[in-house]
């Protein structure tokens, strides 16, 4: 079952929001400061609670982590008392949270539609920015010790890519999968004492010793090996382009693009010109893509969102934007020089 | 006005320049020199002009993506470049050499946008080069951009290029 529509009232940025998903891959663009991070926390936060059955107000605080783990610091910011709702379907259920911005303890927020959903777990990973692998070791008991200042998608991610491998052979198509980034990586991941590293035939190496791109492989590697990554699951990407080199961007989306044809709903947060080019270039007719442009309206006190299945018609584009400002300025430069 | 036509494309020409085309059976050297499709002489100014016609209504879907496929994959690069050194060279013999020369090169493709054409001039100017080692006394080219039929329109309005 998969996330079908988000609904946000006065949370963080947004005032009000209402955003339709595809089961395939859903690509979030926008300005900093627009919310695709806070969207996908959010979706990621309620599908992972189908599966730990934990409270949807605690799970927020934990991924957000606002200050004095207040949950009403989630409500948008207004002068004055303001409720905040959420609501996140998958097809016909719908989870339901409302709280105020005095709201402190998570247990305090209005959730409807719980039982339901957590009758119907989901398998989700969120992939953050940061890079977590190489700083495994240890990082997991001392998150769970003591009070360290990290969202929890980092020792979450952790988690999920400590997982020993499934049981049973392969499917085809997961092993190809495997195989593909297999060779981008010219190795496999093995774990070692909680220690990830990259086994090739030239031996042992740590992930601390690995470019960071890598790494990222590695963790998708880890995720599709161990099973956390199989049809009917769901996987948050916050921004996949970081620190992996360009070259590398068009397998990595062809990996997505085999994932989502496994039934693997996925949600990508880019600012990355080559990564949306990819998907637009590698997908086929059947591939549902469906592109997200989150903006902020004329007077800048509304996040809005134009979704559309066709890359040409995304709207607006910052990404795009930056390129026609730089082709026209390298033509200027052009035309001027050659007019002196 | 002057107006030219290559294939499905016309180019209209400002009062006072004059352009050849070049790449015609009297170029005489086709078997062994490529040629870019037209050389307009301004005052003090010669510019090389070479079409890129995949939009072409006569074009199968297949032959357009073939196209796109291979200028992404840098191998239509080496053919602008030769045909536009080739073309150099053609005109230095003829003694002809006496203005600094930019290169323009139009490709018509709806699907090429702002970041696949300024990735193409950088290529492009990297590859003809731009520039030499310490040694080098000249350009061979001053400089280059490429263009879509819109880009080129929206910078170069003197030299409208319209599809027939």
């Amino acid at each position: 079952m998969t996330i079908t529509k988000i609904t946000l009232e006065n949370f963080t940025a947004f005032k009000k929001l209402e955003v339709e998903f595809t089961p395939g891959i859903n690509v979030l663009i926008g300005a900093n400061g627009t919310g695709k991070t806070h969207l996908m926390k959010v979706a990621y936060a309620a599908c992972d609670i189908s599966k730990t059955q934990l409270n949807f107000s605690e799970k927020l605080v934990r991924v957000f982590l606002p200050s004095g783990r207040a949950l009403g610091r989630l409500v948008r910011r207004r002068g004055k008392s303001t409720r905040c709702v959420i609501e996140v379907f998958r097809q016909s259920l719908k989870l339901r949270i409302s709280f105020s911005n005095h709201t402190i303890s998570p247990d305090s927020a209005t959730i409807t539609g719980a039982r339901e959903w957590m009758a119907a777990p989901v398998e989700s990973v969120y992939i953050p920015v940061k890079e977590m692998l190489a700083n495994a070791p240890g990082f997991r008991s001392l998150y769970s010790q003591r009070e360290i200042h990290f969202e929890e998608i980092y020792s979450d991610i952790l988690d999920r890519a400590y997982r020993p491998a499934l049981r049973g052979p392969i499917d085809r198509k997961r092993k190809k999968l495997l195989e593909n980034l297999q060779k981008l990586m010219v190795g496999k991941v093995a774990v070692k004492d909680d220690e990830f590293f990259l086994k090739s035939k030239h031996g042992n190496l740590e992930f601390t010793l690995l470019a960071e791109g890598m790494r990222k492989l590695g963790l998708l590697w880890l995720l599709v090996q161990n099973g956390t990554l199989l049809h009917g699951s769901v996987l948050f990407w916050d921004e996949p382009e970081t620190n992996l080199n360009p070259t590398l961007f068009g397998p990595l989306i062809q990996s997505l693009l085999e994932l989502q044809r496994m039934g693997v709903q996925i949600f990508l947060a880019t600012h990355d010109y080559v990564i949306l080019k990819e998907l637009d270039l590698r997908r086929n007719e059947k591939d549902k893509i469906l592109f997200h442009s989150l903006y902020r309206n004329q007077e800048g006190d509304e996040i809005q969102c134009h979704s559309t299945s066709e890359y040409t018609e995304i709207h607006p584009n910052t990404i795009a934007e930056t390129f026609v400002d730089l082709y026209n300025r390298e033509i200027k430069r052009t035309l001027e020089g050659v007019s002196k | 006005m002057m107006v030219l036509r290559e294939g499905m494309l016309e180019l209209t020409l400002p009062p006072g320049v004059r352009c050849r085309k070049f790449d015609s059976p009297t170029h005489g050297l086709q078997h062994c020199m490529k040629a870019v499709d037209f050389i307009v002489e301004e005052p003090n100014l010669t510019i090389f002009i070479e079409f890129k016609d995949p939009d072409n209504p006569h074009a199968t879907p297949d032959k357009r993506e073939e196209f796109l496929q291979e200028l992404l994959a840098g191998t239509k690069d080496d053919d602008l470049v030769r045909k536009y050194r080739d073309s150099f060279l053609y005109c230095w013999a003829e003694n002809k050499v006496e203005n600094p020369i930019v290169y323009f090169v139009l490709i018509a493709a709806s699907q090429l946008d702002e970041a696949m054409l300024l990735a193409i001039t950088d290529v492009l100017k990297r590859k003809l080069p731009l520039k030499g080692p310490p040694g080098w006394k000249r350009r061979i080219v001053s400089d280059c951009s490429v263009f879509n039929l819109e880009s080129w329109n929206k910078h170069l309005p003197r030299y409208r290029i319209r599809r027939i």
